[in-house]
């Protein structure tokens, strides 16, 4: 193919100013400079002014709106809460969550067998929380999940039980979003 | 022929018809329960009601002969007020039980209460409680709180099958659908009754607690587990099959499928299933690629055939494969001028209804082939009689058919007198253990193709799953050891062998796929019994 040249005329660039160079500079330096002095005031007076939090000594309180890694509730006699009813596997909008359901003689019959969230898949939508008839999956405040492996991604069933104590803000937190 | 008049609409129907049936044919919705088109008229499920001119109370369309100039109208607020009233009171003691009821999302009650249902209940007394999860039967469960009492399955029993085992006990408000003690639900057609149930009331051990329902993929397809030909839907997911499900063809099964069809479909997920071709080496079968198989095979058959002539060779086809499979077989044959060909078929229980002593799908469409002797050819227990002695050297087996019919030790003298044995099959059996390739094949579920049911009716099978390994179907095989022994370019879309079919099988002549389509097509009837070698083969 023969090469077709285009000549573009471009705009000439901004003539250089040297009083305008040196003015940025010191307006540069002045902001650096008023922060270094006032965060030293601060962290004298023992009242620091910055807003920088030290992860992971330091841990902001998140809201309960918070959508982390979604768990399987994990009643006061051990079981999961789940039913394996679908409704979360049909919901998420990734496929992440793969459901086997199996029988039990226990008064609810049904539990499943498998429940494997792939967590590198999974984008916290929140859509399986939503879904879930039985307030059985819940979005937690997890989300240090990283791993050094990739089949640490996939978390089976009894990697995602979490005691319902330890969710029950989020629970009334939905249940406050059902009775609006 | 009485006119009528649904919602506007003028609607021409036989006379002395049911108002339900006229409007479903006609595309318009009335919701029903307890009405089925396969079963006598109940009407106790009072859900169908609608507004008829000039009646003074609203009528159940299921009960209602059409005459003349009747107006009817189904989107009154009248209409959709009793609708309400009768979903309200179904769900007065109807469980909460979806999320682990295996209806739920095929649901009938489900769906009106979409409809029709209010979002609320009035009522707060605590619901009634019965028998859960009782067994009934070998192959049943029965749920008594989610019933509805709209008596389908009883009449299912009492009329289908005759066999009068279910049955509502006590009135009013305490009826309770059961069974009699020591007399379970364990008739041929029993989960028949889980298809027809509205609710998940009956339901099927088999697919309890397996699959939600939302998550399968349904391809139409043909039982294959005898020569009825019952229509039916694949159901699937995953590359799996989880359940098959009757589909309504009046001229076949109407819409009921007997229970060993229903869950004769294990095998096809089975992990023992023949992935890879065997070839003999050493006097060992071992494991080859496609290619290495199809070539000693089609050496060994043109070696034969050229020292002995066609008629040392000897063929079992396998009332398994499709009508396309056949053809092909049969051109396979024709070339290598082999004459002693036949069609083994396992036989077994028969029944009046659906179940025929063929237990296989296609014998009928294998022989329309040409799969059976030629002129100068034998059959089957003549075919191994005169392998016995020595007069053939090569067979060729597809199916596991003949390892189940034929006479063992006859067998085992034909075997020991052969000089190659090809065979084509799903497993292994003691029969391929002894052969020297070793072929495997695909089931119903992963090829698509005809079968030709006992009765001559050419019907449909759909490629539901994909087979593993991308392993080509038997026709390709055939097509395959044809390429390396014919010129030419021999490939297999079973469409175009269908359309070869029509032309070169007199009897197939002029059949095209829009025929056929969804129902199947009726053959021309004619004298010869589609199966007069079957009872040869058990013989």
């Amino acid at each position: 193919m023969a090469t077709r040249v285009v000549i573009v005329v471009r705009p000439r660039p901004m003539r250089q100013s040297w009083a305008r160079t040196a003015f940025a500079l010191l307006v540069g330096l002045w902001v650096t400079n008023r922060h270094f002095v006032r965060n030293l005031w601060g962290f004298l007076r023992r009242k620091p002014t910055v807003f920088t939090v030290q992860y992971p000594e330091q841990r902001l309180a998140l809201p309960d709106a918070f959508r982390g890694m979604p768990v399987l509730v994990q009643m006061d006699n051990g079981k999961e809460r789940c039913v394996a009813c679908g409704l979360c596997e049909w919901a998420c909008p990734t496929d992440c969550i793969t459901i086997f359901p199996d029988e039990t003689a226990d008064e609810i019959e049904r539990y499943p067998k498998v429940f494997d969230i792939e967590t590198s898949r999974c984008m916290f939508c929140g859509l399986c929380e939503e879904a879930c008839p039985e307030e059985a999956i819940v979005m937690s405040q997890q989300m240090e999940i990283a791993t050094y492996t990739r089949h640490g991604t996939l978390w089976h069933k009894q990697d995602l039980l979490v005691p319902v104590s330890k969710l029950e803000r989020r629970l009334q937190y939905l249940r406050r979003g059902y009775d609006r | 022929m009485p006119t009528i008049t649904i919602d506007g609409r003028t609607i021409e129907a036989p006379a002395g018809a049911m108002l339900l049936p006229v409007a479903l044919e006609n595309g318009i919705h009335i919701p029903h329960y307890c009405w089925h088109p396969k079963l006598s008229i109940d009407g106790s499920c009072r859900m169908c009601q609608v507004e008829v001119e000039g009646s003074p109370k609203l009528v159940i369309a299921c009960n209602m002969p059409i005459r003349d100039g009747m107006e009817v109208r189904t989107n009154t607020p009248a209409v959709h007020n009793a609708r309400r009233g009768v979903m309200e009171l179904l769900l007065v003691n109807h469980p909460l039980d979806c999320p682990i009821c295996d209806k739920a999302g095929e649901c009938l009650l489900q769906d009106y209460s979409f409809n029709f249902g209010s979002r609320q209940a009035r009522t707060q007394e605590p619901r009634r409680k019965l028998q859960k999860r009782k067994d009934i039967g070998p192959r049943m469960i029965l749920d008594q709180e989610r019933c509805i009492l709209c008596r389908r399955c009883v009449r299912f029993c009492r009329e289908i099958t005759g066999t009068h085992e279910l049955g509502v006990f006590n009135m009013g408000d305490r009826s309770v659908l059961d069974v009699l003690d020591g007399i379970p639900l364990a008739n041929d057609y029993s989960i028949c009754t889980a298809d027809i149930c509205p609710v998940g009331a009956l339901e099927s051990k088999d697919f309890h607690h397996k699959l939600r329902v939302w998550f399968l993929k349904k391809t139409e397809s043909v039982c294959p587990s005898c020569a009825n030909g019952c229509n039916i839907t694949v159901n699937h997911h995953r590359n799996q099959i989880w359940r098959l499900m009757p589909r309504r063809n009046d001229a076949a099964n109407a819409c009921w499928m007997c229970d060993h069809g229903r869950l004769n479909y294990q095998y096809v997920n089975s992990p023992e299933r023949l992935r890879t071709p065997l070839l003999r080496t050493n006097g060992q079968l071992a494991p080859c690629e496609w290619d290495e198989a199809l070539t000693a095979g089609a050496t060994q058959l043109r070696r034969i055939a050229r020292a002995s002539g066609g008629n040392s060779i000897a063929a079992v086809a396998s009332p398994h494969l499709t009508n396309e499979e056949s053809f092909r077989f049969a051109q396979l044959l024709r070339a290598l001028a082999v004459t002693n060909v036949d069609v083994a078929v396992r036989c077994g229980a028969a029944d009046t209804f659906l179940i025929k002593s063929e237990k296989a799908a296609n014998a009928r469409g294998a022989r329309d082939m040409g799969l059976c002797p030629g002129a100068d050819g034998v059959g089957l227990p003549a075919l191994l009689e005169s392998a016995a002695k020595g007069q053939i050297r090569a067979l060729y087996v597809c199916g596991p058919d003949l390892w189940e019919t034929a006479d063992r030790q006859l067998l085992e003298n034909a075997l020991s007198r052969l000089d190659c044995l090809i065979v084509q099959d799903l497993f292994r059996s003691p029969l391929s253990e002894r052969a020297h390739v070793v072929l495997p094949s695909l089931t119903f579920a992963e090829k698509a193709g005809t079968f030709t049911n006992f009765a001559g009716r050419v019907q449909r099978v759909r490629c539901a799953i994909q087979p593993l390994d991308d392993q080509p179907s038997d026709g390709e095989i055939f097509s395959r050891l044809l390429g390396q022994l014919v010129e030419g370019r021999w490939t297999f879309d079973p469409e175009a062998v269908f359309t070869e079919i029509a032309q070169a099988v007199p009897k197939y002549a002029g059949l095209t796929d829009s025929k056929v389509g969804l129902l199947g097509w009726a053959l021309p009837a004619d004298d010869t019994p589609p199966l007069a070698g079957a009872a040869e083969a058990r013989a």
